[in-house]
């Protein structure tokens, strides 16, 4: 049966922000002030600065936790600050930084890295420091100018049970945490419930080096950094490395096709075993765009590795797979119309006393949502959608969300 | 507010009876020069933390400025040169940067790049969006009523142009070491506008004798 979550929103700083910039739009537009359109520069161009700013407001949701990134922050319901700026002393040169704030917390710096080119000739750039996401196509777009929704993609934000600082020990440890990964627990590693990892955050970034080639119509990126997929880290806390691969390739003017593998560490120092596990990662991505469409679909695969075999089933690693479509068209130069289909998958186990026959071991997820938006201003839009989850397991199967969201950035 | 006032003078400009005598009279020229105090200033694109190599400068070179009068001669509505301008998109770049022109013109954005644009205003003056389309393609847009119109590419954060449309034929865009010439204006009491992106809009009272000849008017444009 369907179920619409009540709306509670009216608590929350994102709805009183969202208000605040309501009250605004009608005076900013009487005295026909457009905000900045371009970023800040000083310097004779050497530094620019700009910002990011999506204040969401949507239904609450404490116990379905969908659209949750960790157990605080619900996607639909954030109010989301970035401050982001280039220094470049020299044309080789360039020091990059963001900084962002979600629901008005203390600030964290979400990118800090030296970009440099070698040879001015060659489109041949290496990158240092808390790094851009080499692994697919996704985390390369801005939020607020390059998703054509509100929501994220499952694969880069749904939280699955499995965590980095404790690990089950039988199947049944697993199978008992489906469709719990806002907060799961197991018996080795750290006691503290706590939330499980994406396949991919595209919430934090890691730390490391990388280097990106540009030759005709192809591009390539390698990097090698401190954490992993899942969980991207400023500091390393398992002495393995993680390498990720890119290759893109444009054959045709408005067709861009991608692959990705990742491999790298994932479990935190103490519960990695003698052979620390990694979680390896494979990645498909294609975008076509034509007229007033984009459409984009991209496929991700994950497998992470456990310290031992789960017993009874004596798997060594579980794995997980996602799979999303997403368009956008634009109806006028104001409006557009945009949606996402995306499919979460696990691979099955078979538990002793749950799941005796075999079940995936987190429950699988498919999510729906479509959105309106209205620009105001290039740089300045309104987004409405709705989005619709369903999950096979766990206390509630089946959530629809409304959300809106004003989004601005220079 | 720019906007705005441009919309004002210009449709003033198009509706006021003018203060000049219709006649054969000798007709003179309002020339001199613009400069911009500070220089002009580059628009950058947006800072994107996710680019993972270095980005090439796309910075337009020709930010110049645009002379017009206000009010215009009767004689500019009367007749009209049937043009054809183009807004290149070449470099990741719109060439001209600035184009200025008479309202009811059309003007095409042909796609001199190897990659797509997706040439696109929220402008009040015009409002369009021509989709992405492919090297070696072009689109044309008509514009009918006088304003100024921001052109971007949906694609591009860093490509802008602008489009002034006017009711009349008397403006003229600087040269790139900001010379500019009105010719063939009737006598008459006029006031020059000097329009740049990077400064407020100033205007001088001129007066154009019944001998015709030359007026010089210079303009030193502050930065905004």
């Amino acid at each position: 049966m369907k179920e619409v979550v009540p709306l509670g929103i009216t608590n929350s700083r994102p709805f009183h922000l969202l208000l605040l910039l309501l009250w605004a739009l009608p005076a900013a537009h009487a005295h026909a002030q457009p905000l900045p359109e371009g970023p800040v520069r000083a310097f004779d161009g050497r530094v620019t600065v700009g910002a990011d700013i999506a204040a969401t407001v949507g239904n609450g949701d404490d116990v379905a936790f969908f659209n949750y990134t960790d157990y605080e922050h619900n996607v639909l319901k954030l109010m989301r600050l970035s401050v982001s700026g280039v220094y470049r002393p020299a044309a080789w040169l360039a020091l990059v930084g963001e900084l962002r704030s979600e629901d008005l917390e203390h600030p964290i710096p979400y990118a800090a890295y030296v970009r440099v080119r070698p040879w001015q000739r060659h489109a041949f750039d290496i990158q240092a420091g808390r790094i851009p996401p080499t692994f697919g196509a996704f985390a390369r777009f801005s939020y607020t100018a390059g998703n054509p929704v509100i929501g994220y993609p499952l694969a880069y934000q749904y939280l699955t049970s499995l965590r980095t600082d404790a690990v089950p020990a039988t199947a049944d440890d697993l199978l008992r945490m489906r469709a719990r990964g806002w907060r799961s627990t197991f018996p080795v590693g750290s006691p503290t419930p706590g939330p499980g990892v994406p396949l991919i955050s595209a919430f934090e970034w890691d730390t490391g080096v990388q280097a990106t080639w540009k030759t005709g119509p192809f591009e390539f990126s390698s990097a090698l950094t401190n954490g992993s997929l899942s969980s991207p880290r400023v500091a390393d806390d398992n002495g393995g490395k993680q390498i990720v691969a890119r290759a893109v390739v444009t054959p045709a003017v408005g067709l861009i096709i991608g692959a990705s593998a990742a491999r790298g560490a994932w479990l935190a120092r103490g519960i990695e075993g003698a052979d620390p596990p990694a979680q390896r990662a494979l990645g498909a991505d294609v975008e076509y765009s034509r007229d007033h469409w984009i459409a984009r679909a991209e496929v991700v695969w994950s497998r992470w590795g456990l310290p031992s075999p789960l017993a009874p089933s004596g798997a060594a690693a579980v794995s997980a797979a996602g799979a999303w479509v997403e368009g956008r068209y634009r109806v006028t130069p104001r409006v557009f119309l945009a949606g996402r289909a995306d499919h979460l998958g696990f691979s099955e186990v078979r538990g002793t006393l749950v799941q005796t026959a075999g079940a995936p071991w987190d429950a699988p997820v498919k999510r729906l949502e479509g959105c309106v938006g209205y620009y105001l201003q290039r740089n300045f839009v309104l987004r409405g959608s709705v989005q619709g989850n369903w999950r096979e397991a766990g206390r509630d199967r089946q959530r629809t969300y409304f959300a809106g969201q004003l989004a601005y950035w220079f | 507010m720019l906007t705005r006032l441009f919309l004002v003078i210009a449709a003033l400009g198009a509706v006021m009876p003018s203060s000049v005598a219709p006649g054969p009279a000798a007709t003179g020229t309002i020339r001199g020069r613009v400069d911009l105090r500070g220089g002009t200033q580059e628009a950058a694109a947006h800072v994107a933390v996710t680019d993972v190599a270095m980005t090439a400068s796309h910075a337009p070179t020709d930010r110049r400025s645009v002379v017009y009068l206000d009010p215009a001669p009767r004689a500019a509505f009367d007749a009209r040169e049937e043009t054809r301008p183009r807004l290149d998109q070449r470099n990741e770049t719109f060439v001209p940067h600035v184009l200025a022109i008479v309202a009811g013109t059309s003007v095409d954005f042909p796609n001199n790049d190897r990659t797509y644009h997706n040439v696109f205003s929220l402008s009040k003056t015009r409002t369009f969006d021509l989709g992405r389309y492919a090297a070696g393609r072009s689109k044309a847009v008509k514009f009918d009523k006088p304003g100024i119109v921001r052109v971007f590419c949906d694609i591009h954060s860093h490509m802008s142009a602008f489009i002034l449309v006017f009711a009349h034929r008397y403006f003229s865009v600087a040269d790139e070491d900001g010379v500019y010439r009105l010719e063939n204006v009737p006598p008459g009491s006029y006031n020059v506008f000097a329009w740049n992106e990077s400064a407020p809009l100033e205007s001088r009272r001129v007066v154009v004798p019944e001998s015709g000849g030359d007026v010089e008017v210079n303009f030193s444009l502050g930065r905004r």
